[in-house]
């Protein structure tokens, strides 16, 4: 059994589970930590826009992205994503998982949408989530 | 990028988004609110309206904003339903 140590911090002044974790591709070559909300209210794992900018890819590089390339709907707006399909996601010292990352592609410029993990790991890892937000403590359970 | 240098450099982003979560009040009293702040050795090395900016400013002082915790300073009070 791996348990997974999270954060849990006030973002915006509401309290929520934190994940940090390294993002490695190799096409386009992506390597950078990240912080995402752990939210089990999203099917998928997105990566905010102000994370995109920090991996500073063309818009060129955006459009070449393999994958499917759909319109998610997020926050009573709509986004345009591609999918990464061969994310891998790094947690520690003691796990790294491959799943599909969604990339946004168009959104408006001053969009915040942080970047979020989404139920998606959660089904790739068969991992449970612990959350006691009253002592702040939160981790994930996973099998070996 | 050796497995060591990889844990140090997500130990330090840990470290300095722990760091920001724990001085936002901080942050917004010295001006920071509604801005894009980069985060490094638990201090702010630079800040942004918009996330261009921000960039452009960190390259110039040959920093990899890759490797930098950066968050926006959200106002007192903000509600995000995500």
């Amino acid at each position: 059994m791996k348990k997974i140590p999270l954060e849990v911090y006030y973002f915006a002044d509401n309290l929520r589970i934190m994940a940090h974790f390294l993002l490695r591709c190799e096409n386009p070559h992506i390597f950078m930590p990240i912080e995402a909300i752990v939210d089990t209210g999203s099917p998928i794992t997105i990566i905010g826009p102000s994370d995109i900018k920090r991996m500073r890819l063309s818009k060129i590089q955006l459009n070449k992205l393999e994958g499917r390339h759909k319109p998610i709907n997020i926050g009573g707006g709509k986004i345009f994503t591609k999918v990464l399909e061969k994310a891998k996601l790094r947690f520690g010292d003691n796990l790294e998982v491959e799943i599909p990352v969604d990339f946004p592609i168009k959104n408006e410029e001053k969009s915040i949408q942080p970047t979020l993990l989404g139920v998606d790991f959660m089904l790739k890892t068969k991992a449970k989530l612990f959350f006691d937000p009253t002592n702040k403590e939160a981790y994930f359970e996973i099998q070996d | 990028m050796e497995t060591s240098q990889e844990t140090q450099l997500l130990n330090n982003f840990e470290r300095d988004s722990k760091w920001f979560h724990e001085h936002t009040d901080e942050l917004r009293n010295k001006g920071f609110v509604s801005k894009f702040v980069a985060i490094k050795n638990n201090n702010v090395i630079s800040s942004g309206e918009n996330m261009d900016v921000l960039i452009d400013s960190l390259e110039k002082r040959n920093e990899n904003p890759s490797y930098l915790f950066i968050e926006f300073v959200h106002p007192k009070g903000t509600i995000i339903i995500l």
